[in-house]
Formats: structure tokens, C-alpha cells, sequence
């Protein structure tokens, strides 16, 4: 049952009330809209979080699998001296969207990760070559799966918030300011029936007199 | 519920601060559903063409509220592959998404045939403008929103929000 709300039962409460429902329904149509393009956004989100786990995950195999066999090919004193030399920083921009009132953080490799090999090209293998390729992919997976997971908590914690204020709005406010509405419609007439049958009485009663 | 043929007032004069607070709370969410789009007077500048930001290192529009909307390098250049560079120098970025009264449908709002030939591109089939809009249905929306994260931004109708 929705409850009452306390309010002076005048012209002027009445108009307000008024307002506070329309602005309250037009709100209403809004936060329904933007709950349903952010559970779109969220499911799609889920749906690309997924794929890109298991993408990281398969290139995560394969790259060990290639790092196993070029270690047994060159030894493992040979290969940390070779990987040594490429070492390289990693640049990533970090920078902000926007979807339907959500901040959402977005990343980016900048360039190619390593555009020429640190290491020797004459004394290593093509194994260390496939390890190297495959780090550079794995390396732009996990950039791809850090945002897709941020952005989807985000989705989730605002979808969340979005869903109470429009339960607060079906279920509360607006029913709330419904019944209010009608209450003082309701009181409006009874003090004017009120006032129609004190007139009558007045009048019976001057014509007596 | 009190019996409206009552005569006390039961009534306590003055809006409670829980009302105002939820007052305060809707007009918010009014403000912040458009806070993430361009300011005006960018989009009708030259810096936020696709061809001008294909240059910028880093390549972002100023929005509303001052914050900044980001652009991915890749998707730019998945962009600039399917046009050439005067259809560039006149695709305003990001596009704009915008949501009215119908759930169904969205309309992407065009300046130009730029956004046409964009949109048919990626979606892989004909689509036309009209009243400056091309009409687009959920499903189709998300493939374009997979395609164009950070190029695309939603706006709630002014008809809905005004």
C-alpha cells in the first residue's frame, strides 16, 4: 500500500504535487530507458569478457608451450641471457568514455609492442622468435580483458543502482504521490459539497426568518 | 489510508527532507544521462573530424561536464579504412546514438552521407537517412555499439529529457 504523503491539503500542494509526478514519470521513462541500454551494453561486455578470457588463456598455453621448447632448444642460461637485451617498457593509454552516464575506463597499446627484437637474430632459433609473437599477443589480450573486466563491474554496480531508483519509482514515489493526488482531489470536493450544503442551510433558514 | 471525509489535518507543512533529497536525486539522473556528449561548439569545429584526430596522439573531445571522451587508435583507423580522406574531414566524431520514446529502435544522428556509408558499412547492409537520422533496431545497435565502442556515445532524447 503506498503510503501518504504529508502535506498541507491546499490549491498550492496540490499543484506542486502535480509537478512532482510529472518531472517524477518523466524520470522514470528515462532511468527505464538507460537501465535497458546498460544491461545491453553489460551483456554484451559478459559475452566479449568471456571470449577474451579464453582467448588469453589459449595464447597463455601457447606461449609456455613455445617458451618450453625454445628453453630446451637454447638452455636456459642461453635464453635468459638473450632475453635480457628486450626488455622494453610497455605504453599503454588509459582513458575514459562515456556510456549512457557511466564512466568507463578504456586501454590501448601504444604502437607495436616491440618493434625490433632485443635480442640476437643470428644465434637464436625460431622458436624464441614464436615465443616473442606470441607474448606480444598475449600482452594485448590481457590489456583487452583488464578493460572488458573493469567495465563490466562498472556496468554491474550501476545497473544495480539504476534498478533501485526504478523499483524506489514504480513502487514508492510514484504511487505514493498518486495517492496523494487523490487524497486531496477527494478533500477538495467534500469541503465543496461541505459548502454547498451550508449555503442550503443558510438559505432555509433566512427563509424562516 | 486516512478517511478522506475527515476533518483534522493530519498534515505536516513543508516538503521532508527525504522528499527533497529524492527531488535532488532525480533532477540528477536527469543531468547525468547527457553529461558524456561533446560540448557544441566541438562538434561543429574541425578537431573532432575523424581526420583530425587521426593525427592527435591522443585522440579524445572535450564533452559536457568537462571530462574528456576517449578514442580508441584502432577503432579510428577501422574507421578511416572504409572511407576516404574529404568523407574523413567531414565524419563528426563521436557518432551520436540517440534513444527516443520507442525501446525498439534508435537513431543514429547524420550531419551527412559520411555517417551513411559508415553505418552501412558496418552493419553490411543499405541503410538511408531521414530527418537526419538513420533508424536502427536493437540488434543491429549492439553489433554497431561491438564495433564502435568509443566512437559512438548515446543521447536521451531532448523530447524525454527537456
Amino acid at each position: 500500500m503506498p503510503e501518504l504523503i504529508k502535506v498541507r491539503p491546499t490549491k498550492i500542494e496540490l499543484v506542486k504535487l502535480k509537478r512532482r509526478l510529472s518531472l517524477s514519470q518523466r524520470v522514470q521513462k528515462i532511468v527505464k530507458d538507460r537501465l535497458s541500454i546498460l544491461t545491453m551494453e553489460f551483456l554484451q561486455t559478459a559475452r566479449d569478457t568471456v571470449e577474451a578470457k579464453r582467448k588469453l588463456l589459449d595464447e597463455l598455453s601457447k606461449l609456455y608451450k613455445a617458451l618450453s621448447v625454445a628453453a630446451g632448444y637454447h638452455g636456459y642460461i642461453a635464453l635468459e641471457k638473450e632475453l635480457i637485451a628486450t626488455e622494453v617498457d610497455v605504453k599503454v593509454t588509459a582513458g575514459l568514455g562515456n556510456v549512457a552516464g557511466v564512466r568507463i575506463p578504456s586501454f590501448e597499446l601504444m604502437g607495436n609492442v616491440k618493434p625490433i627484437k632485443g635480442y640476437n637474430l643470428v644465434d637464436t632459433s625460431s622458436w624464441l622468435d614464436r615465443a616473442a609473437q606470441l607474448s606480444e599477443e598475449s600482452l594485448r589480450a590481457i590489456v583487452e580483458l583488464a578493460e572488458l573486466q573493469r567495465n563490466f563491474e562498472l556496468l554491474a554496480m550501476e545497473i544495480n543502482r539504476t534498478k533501485r531508483i526504478t523499483n524506489a519509482l514504480e513502487y514508492i514515489v510514484i504511487p505514493g504521490l498518486q495517492v496523494t493526488i487523490k487524497y486531496l482531489n477527494m478533500k477538495f470536493e467534500e469541503r465543496d459539497r461541505e459548502e454547498k450544503a451550508r449555503l442550503k442551510r443558510v438559505k432555509v433558514l433566512v427563509a424562516r426568518g | 489510508m486516512p478517511n478522506p471525509l475527515q476533518d483534522e489535518v493530519p498534515m505536516q507543512s513543508g516538503q521532508s527532507p527525504y522528499g527533497k533529497m529524492l527531488q535532488d536525486c532525480l533532477r540528477g539522473e536527469l543531468r547525468v544521462v547527457n553529461t558524456g556528449l561533446p560540448q557544441s561548439q566541438k562538434r561543429q569545429s574541425k578537431e573532432n573530424k575523424l581526420f583530425y584526430l587521426l593525427n592527435e596522439k591522443y585522440p579524445h573531445v572535450v564533452c559536457n561536464d568537462g571530462s574528456t571522451h576517449f578514442f580508441k587508435k584502432s577503432e579510428l583507423e577501422y574507421l578511416a579504412s572504409m572511407i576516404d580522406t574529404d568523407e574523413q574531414k567531414a565524419l563528426p566524431l563521436p557518432m551520436l546514438i540517440e534513444l527516443g520514446a520507442n525501446q525498439a529502435e534508435a537513431a543514429i544522428i547524420c550531419e551527412g552521407k559520411v555517417e551513411e556509408k559508415v553505418i552501412s558499412k558496418a552493419l553490411n547492409m543499405p541503410v538511408t537517412c531521414e530527418e537526419r537520422g538513420i533508424r536502427i533496431y536493437k540488434p543491429q545497435l549492439a553489433l554497431l555499439r561491438r564495433k564502435f565502442k568509443t566512437t559512438t556515445v548515446y543521447v536521451f532524447s531532448p523530447k524525454i529529457v527537456a
